[in-house]
């Protein structure tokens, strides 16, 4: 057995090394002063075409990552739904100038990974092969192939995808809560079936790929062993040279919430559990002041297996292994979801529960201890998300995207402690709804309909592609 | 010491051949208190972080006939709490410290973690060193958890598609040795436990040393040192840990199952093989096949399978590699209607292929880039360095260093070796074709 002795030095050290340590374990310990966080600004460079590079220096480790994101916000597909992601993997079907398979052995070779999706793209490779492997990640985004024998093959892969997910209730779930809360024409409520998908062709894709495929917005972000300059350099040589469509960000009408709280029901009576998600609309963007103590709010109703939703549903009725919730912020619309897979039997109970720990925290301050333990948490938790390096690259693209005050990340947790309990009062009063909001259960209806109907909430059928079901016949 | 990288030359790739360059070493000190606790410690500076963890040399190997799923229960109720920490405090103790902790069981051993922020050191080793010496085990502990297990259960297993091909797979492959019974084992075995069995399971294997103690991220060493023998000094050792390994007898004739997964509509088919234990040299072959086979998109399984016939989603081949044994799978999914019986001819023809021929110089280049990269990859964070240091002590033979002998290895492996090793591990009458199909009626 080697050993590899450390050796450290420092006057610090001798008086440890003096000093006996008595420790009394009938106590907590008390922990040590907070740790300074550095968080370095990544260098930051413009090329002419649009695209912003972010270079995070990190010489730890042999390797270097770039990942490339164009910012076209919400795309709507319309009748060729399913196109844009479709679009997204005939990237990786080869170049022009390399098939797919010469492609893959040159990726393969350099014991590196290059993908590429319709956003942009990624790649990560030792140094030594760093710039063969993003000289490669480049040609796939500038020159697709884009063969009919891949789209051929993509499409029936995609289609036997589509008719694996025929009964899963989660995939079924996320589909028509999407459709039902931002409506089916919505960029984030549309989605693709076996018809959509099927009616796609070669020409659609390349069309999508001219449309949203460009550096317009494009944010390149390179991360390790690599110079700054050096990483420009190659940036520039790369993909300087590019050139594409100007990108604008969508506009999108606000889509309002229900008038009155309804429960919405999709049956499928081949589930042995109950999907609820409890979905209202929020639009909250990040540097808006109900930010920090809508994150600590959320935190506190749902955000882990400490929060109030977890304790109440599963450690205190057992309806569930899991219930968590969830607040979207951002430029666009999102939501806030509350959801739990739970027993069948007992999802009217469920639901009730759901709508009470809302109300709860919509109307009664959370404790002093719920907030002391949440900003621990949040504090705890940014200094051991500092341990990757993407992560202050993408403090700084956040930045840029949401154009954010540039001590955003640095002033972080100062925002975060100073958060009061009247604060997430008023937060949750605003973004949590309990009376206009979507209760929406993936079940066996004929096991749940009674229970649910008892609740005073109207409810609604729906089948699994959002469509209204006829109440007095329900299908299936 | 930080994670030291030597620099490499640019030299063409193929100059790397044979060549023991390094690509960088992971640091550690180690030692045995008298107790018997092995002590691993790695610090590095880069970011306020700390794992500490404890790997236990028990899992469900060590579980007696009729008593399947005990080690993994017992993973559980040693989050009920100890003599100092109250009931149902472990992870809240963590998360109101801003940090996160987990366990997982396998066949083999047994791993608790805390990631903390770096001032939290103490809290760590205060809860581990508790969960070692007097934890409490009782009647409501047994009852709670059980009820957990079941969930989880049927949300990593029962509900889950593909859940329980693993499972499947071992109960073929193994008919003596206790990996027949996989690591969640039967809630009924669970059910007649008597709290006795938990206590003595507690004192036979969560003794200091049968444990490994692994502390990695910023940490001031020498003050460590004295932290850890101030919490884990007065753990009483435990006597020595005997286990006979049971030999399984060679599989002569080729095994053909069938299961059913209601929550599959893809059928899957699947071929396993009984391989040497992860210790071995031929461990780290197999590991390497695998990647011909279906490492990236110009593997040959994937390339054939999903690229060229179009027949298949998805093939991979792995390694399970446990210590006395590994299983070796080789699995695809068919696309549109394609038959399973037609991707195993597949898979069979590209097997021969690796009986047959020795893979090209420019292949075997391919292998050791990405295995170089796979390493680099392994210890970008704390946990994983951690983890990847209690292995090398608790599988292979006490040798801590293995995380940094790894590389070498893998690169003296010969491509004539590779070709042995398919010939000799990959027999058709040597194996279980396991054909995993969707359950009629319920989804």
């Amino acid at each position: 057995m080697k050993k590899y002795i450390i050796l450290v030095a420092g006057a610090l050290l001798m008086q440890y090394a003096q000093a006996q340590i008595t420790i009394d374990r009938s106590k907590q310990p008390t922990p040590g002063p907070a740790p300074v966080l550095n968080i370095k600004d990544p260098v930051t460079y413009k090329l002419p075409n649009g695209i912003t590079v972010l270079v995070v220096e990190d010489h730890r480790l042999p390797k270097v990552t770039a990942s490339f994101v164009i910012d076209a916000g919400p795309i709507t597909e319309g009748s060729k739904a399913g196109v844009v992601s479709l679009m997204g993997s005939m990237l990786n079907e080869g170049t022009k100038t390399m098939p797919k398979a010469a492609f893959d052995e040159a990726v393969d070779k350099l014991g590196a990974i290059v993908n590429l999706n319709s956003g942009g793209g990624y790649t990560s490779a030792l140094t030594r092969y760093f710039k063969d492997a993003f000289t490669l990640m480049g040609q796939a985004l500038k020159e697709p192939a884009f063969t009919q024998e891949s789209f051929d093959k993509l499409k029936t892969q995609e289609l036997t995808g589509l008719k694996g997910q025929a009964r899963n209730a989660k995939a079924i779930a996320a589909r028509v809560t999407d459709a039902l809360v931002y409506g089916k024409t919505h960029p984030n409520g549309e989605f693709e079936t076996e018809e959509t998908v099927q009616k796609l062709t070669l020409q659609d894709v390349k069309d999508a790929y001219s449309k949203y495929v460009t550096p317009s917005r494009g944010y390149l972000t390179i991360i390790g062993d690599i110079k700054p300059a050096e990483a420009k350099f190659l940036a520039t040589e790369v993909l300087g040279k590019w050139s594409g469509p100007v990108l604008t960000l969508p506009k999108l009408a606000e889509v309002p919430n229900p008038a009155k709280t309804e429960i919405d029901v999709i049956d499928l009576p081949s589930a042995v559990q109950s999907e609820i998600n409890v979905v209202n609309l929020v639009h909250l963007k990040m540097n808006d002041p109900d930010y920090f103590p809508a994150l600590l709010a959320n935190y506190i109703l749902g955000g882990d297996a400490q929060s109030r939703l977890f304790m109440d549903l599963r450690e205190k009725h057992a309806f569930t292994y899991g219930a968590y919730s969830a607040l979207g912020s951002g430029r666009f619309q999102s939501t806030f979801d509350a959801n739990a897979s739970v027993r069948t039997a007992k999802t009217d109970s469920a639901v009730t529960q759901f709508l009470f720990e809302i109300n709860r925290i919509r109307t009664e301050k959370v404790t002093d201890e719920e907030l002391t333990n949440a900003k621990a948490l949040y504090n705890g938790s940014f200094a051991r998300s500092l341990e990757d390096p993407a992560r202050t690259a993408s403090f700084a693209s956040n930045i840029l995207i949401n154009n954010l005050p540039a001590d955003f990340y640095k002033t972080y947790l100062q925002k975060v402690n100073a958060v009061t309990a009247d604060d997430i009062l008023r937060v949750a009063k605003k973004y949590m709804d309990a009376d206009n909001t979507r209760v929406i259960i993936v079940g066996n209806s004929s096991q749940i309909l009674d229970g649910l109907k008892k609740s005073g909430y109207p409810v609604n059928l729906y089948d699994k592609y959002a469509s209204p079901v006829i109440a007095a016949a329900p299908q299936k | 010491m930080q994670i030291r990288k030597n620099v490499l030359c640019a030299i063409t790739a193929f100059s790397l051949l044979g060549l023991n360059a390094k690509a960088q070493k992971v640091e550690f000190t180690e030692y045995d208190l008298p107790n018997g606790l092995h002590v691993i410690l790695h610090d590095d500076h880069h970011a306020p972080v700390v794992a500490v963890s404890v790997m236990y040399h028990v899992g469900s190997k060590n579980e007696v006939a009729g008593r399947t799923g005990f080690a993994h229960f017992f993973e559980h109720l040693l989050f009920e709490g100890s003599e100092n920490i109250k009931r149902g405090q472990f992870f809240k103790i963590v998360s109101a410290n801003g940090g996160t902790n987990n366990a997982n069981t396998t066949q083999d051993r047994t791993f608790y973690y805390e990631v903390f922020p770096s001032n939290d050191l103490e809290t760590g080793l205060w809860l581990e060193s508790e969960r070692m010496m007097h934890p409490v085990i009782n009647e409501i502990g047994v009852k709670t958890q059980d009820e957990v297990v079941k969930e989880e259960k049927r949300q990593s297993f029962d509900n889950r598609p593909y859940g329980n091909l693993v499972n499947d797979i071992s109960a073929d492959l193994f008919t003596v040795h206790p990996y027949h019974n996989g690591v969640i084992g039967t809630m009924k075995d669970i059910d007649s436990a008597k709290l006795d069995e938990f206590k003595a399971f507690f004192k036979q294997y969560y003794a200091p040393n049968n444990a490994v103690l692994t502390i990695a991220g910023d940490i001031d060493v020498a003050k460590t040192k004295q932290l850890i023998e101030a919490y884990f000094g007065p753990v009483p050792r435990g006597a020595d840990v005997v286990y006979h390994k049971a030999e399984e007898p060679p599989i002569t004739k080729q095994i053909i199952d069938t299961a059913y997964d209601a929550n599959i509509q893809i059928p899957l088919i699947a071929a396993a093989y009984r391989v040497p234990g992860r210790d071995t040299r031929d461990a780290k072959v197999m590991q390497m096949i695998s990647n011909i086979l279906s490492g990236g998109a110009s593997s040959r399984l994937y390339k054939k399978m999903v690229d060229e016939k179009k027949d298949a989603l998805q093939a991979v081949a792995f390694n399970v590699a446990l210590e006395d044994y590994g299983m070796y799978i080789i699995g695809a999914l068919p696309n549109g209607g394609a038959a399973p019986a037609t991707l195993l001819s597949d898979i069979d023809e590209e097997v021969v292929k690796l009986q047959t021929d020795l893979i090209s110089p420019e292949d075997y280049q391919k292998l050791q880039n990405q295995f170089e990269n796979n390493f680099v990859n392994a210890n970008a964070r704390q946990l994983g360095i951690a983890e990847a240091l209690a292995n090398g002590y608790t599988f292979h033979h006490k040798n801590t260093n293995e995380i940094n002998e790894e590389l070498t290895q893998i690169r003296s492996v010969t491509r004539e070796e590779i070709r042995e090793a398919a010939r000799k591990y990959l027999k058709t009458n040597q194996r279980l074709v396991l054909y995993y199909l969707p359950k009629k009626g319920k989804a």
